[in-house]
């Protein structure tokens, strides 16, 4: 009986397979599976809004407490999860398998992660975060207080100076979305700084110049370590393997009180019924779990002028033709995208050409241009580093032979005067041969 | 003091003539071949000079050519004078074949170097 069970459940698994691995069809670069890992499970209900706008846009979420003794990112070589949500600021020690390196591992891979953290940060939180490019305030009771652009509150006349109302945003449509962010960002929580060495990392909500880090339950005894418009409230980074990673010092930012909070910024006259907490949110959860900014290239091909095959080589001076077709993904579909500063190089050590491609509007990009009088082994490369955009690095090598002996031109007209003058001087040697030898 | 000067310049010119009257005539012949090669030889440089170095080979192969054949030319002039004592044990026929040879050699390479 127990065979039969055994049979029964292999015959399934066998025909379920191909369903299941339908599931992450690598057409859509869009993330799946998101792991969420909790300090306490009642995140779940009070940051209910986010999570459920997660499910509604096909998310599927896998809530676990951070200390689960079972936790692991990987099964047999292969990652379970193409997101992970660190909502546990206070965790000293990942349960289960995960531990720091684990997680660099799952980004390095080309997965995303969410980090948030608060004043309740652990250095495991805190150590995960300058590994990305961020560094969190030392200071393990300083709060970001801000006396300018504080929120004000409904009930209390005075308002709380932590509760910042954040609108310095970074201008950029495939980061936070077409439509403009109107509300400030409601946000209580630490501080950090980007890390001057890493040029991958963003900063996408700065607090305003007059912010500062510090505890603010006492006194400033001396300045504070972080201040003004070069402390980050919410940042991103996009790493070289196109794995995105966001990192906010406020938990909070994602609540359902936040979300559903007025606000109004201290010193402005217009209150908002809603803070822009969802939006922001939700717009920059698009492009982390790539949704949205995620380019590829297809069809990279050349050819000689005239000709459809792609040759194995090309000689110096051929006129060629390139294209490219450059898709951009929608959330659904591939859409063609279009730009005009595409460009391709011709590169052997540095770029022998440099040519802008321009677009049919379809998404092929094309160029013709002439081989330099150079010979060797190039290469056709497709460079492109936009913000927000997923890069995109193409090459593909190719030879330049010089001229082949009789590909040269035989006789040119601008070298006769010195053909006639060599023929002169062996016509001359002749008759002065004769003279010299018969003059009396 | 200009006028001594060009007087002095005549009398130059004078005695180099009625010097140059009494060189045999085989010795001017060889002059004026060197004479015109030196010739062809400028006219190339200057034509190079406007149109351009673009068949570098060439030029450098029609105005070699000139040149080496004045130098081979001066060379049999020297070998052949009667009044230069150093080569007066190599006789004018066997100059004359060294001449030859060298000429031969020099257009093989001109040839080879002009197209």
């Amino acid at each position: 009986m127990g065979r039969n069970n055994f049979s029964i459940l292999t015959i399934l698994s066998i025909t379920l397979l191909p369903i299941l691995s339908l599931s992450f069809s690598t057409d859509s670069p869009t993330d799946r599976r998101l792991l969420v890992l909790l300090d306490d499970l009642s995140l779940k209900s009070s940051h209910s809004i986010f999570f459920n706008s997660l499910k509604s846009r096909g998310f599927d979420l896998d809530f676990k407490l951070a200390d689960d003794p079972k936790l692991a990112l990987q099964r047999y070589g292969q990652y379970l999860y193409d997101g992970l949500i660190l909502f546990s600021p206070s965790i000293e020690r990942f349960g289960g398998a995960l531990d720091l390196a684990a997680v660099l591992d799952f980004v390095d891979s080309g997965h995303d992660l969410i980090i948030a953290a608060d004043s309740s940060s652990s250095d495991l939180i805190k150590s995960l975060a300058t590994e990305c490019g961020v560094d969190f305030d030392e200071d393990p009771s300083a709060l970001v207080i801000d006396h300018k652009s504080y929120a004000i509150a409904e009930t209390e006349g005075e308002g709380d100076h932590t509760l910042i109302a954040a609108d310095d945003f970074i201008e950029s449509d495939v980061l936070l979305g077409k439509k403009k962010i109107e509300a400030p960002v409601l946000f209580k929580g630490i501080a950090h700084s980007l890390n001057a060495a890493n040029t991958l990392v963003l900063k996408v909500l700065s607090a305003s110049p007059l912010a500062y880090s510090a505890n603010p339950s006492s006194k400033l005894s001396s300045p504070p370590s972080l201040t003004g418009s070069s402390i980050s409230l919410v940042s991103v980074v996009q790493a070289r393997n196109n794995a995105r990673i966001m990192i906010t010092g406020s938990l909070d930012m994602f609540s359902n009180r936040f979300f559903r909070s007025s606000v109004q910024k201290a010193g402005s006259p217009r209150k908002y019924d809603k803070s822009g907490n969802e939006q922001f949110v939700t717009e920059l959860s698009k492009w982390v779990f790539h949704v949205r900014g995620h380019l590829k290239a297809v069809n990279l091909r050349h050819n000689k002028a005239g000709e459809t095959d792609e040759p194995a080589m090309y000689r110096i001076k051929d006129d060629l033709d390139f294209s490219v077709e450059i898709y951009e993904w929608s959330g659904k579909s591939w859409e063609p995208y279009v730009a005009n500063d595409v460009q391709v190089q011709l590169y052997m050590m540095s770029p022998y050409v440099l040519k802008t491609l321009s677009n049919d509007k379809k998404g092929l990009y094309h160029t013709s241009f002439k081989v330099p009088d150079v010979y060797g082994v190039f290469q056709f490369k497709v460079e492109y580093h936009r913000l927000g955009y997923t890069s995109l690095s193409l090459s593909k090598q190719i030879p330049v032979r010089p001229f082949r002996h009789n590909e040269y031109e035989r006789f040119i007209t601008a070298a006769f005067p010195y053909y006639g003058a060599s023929f002169t001087m062996m016509a001359g040697f002749f008759i002065f041969s004769f003279v010299y030898l018969y003059h009396k | 003091m200009g006028r001594t000067t060009s007087k002095d310049a005549q009398a130059l010119i004078h005695s180099l003539r009625s010097a140059y009257s009494a060189t045999p005539t085989s010795l001017k012949i060889v002059d004026l071949y060197v004479g015109f090669a030196v010739f062809a030889a400028i006219i190339q440089v200057v034509y190079m000079a406007i149109v351009g170095s673009f068949p570098f080979n060439s030029f450098l192969s029609g105005v070699l050519s000139c040149v080496g054949t004045a130098v081979l030319a001066v060379c049999l002039r020297i070998q052949v004078n009667k009044e230069n004592k150093e080569f007066k044990d190599l006789a004018p026929e066997r100059a004359f074949a060294d001449f030859v040879l060298c000429n031969l050699v020099l257009h093989l390479v001109i040839m080879n170097f002009l197209g």
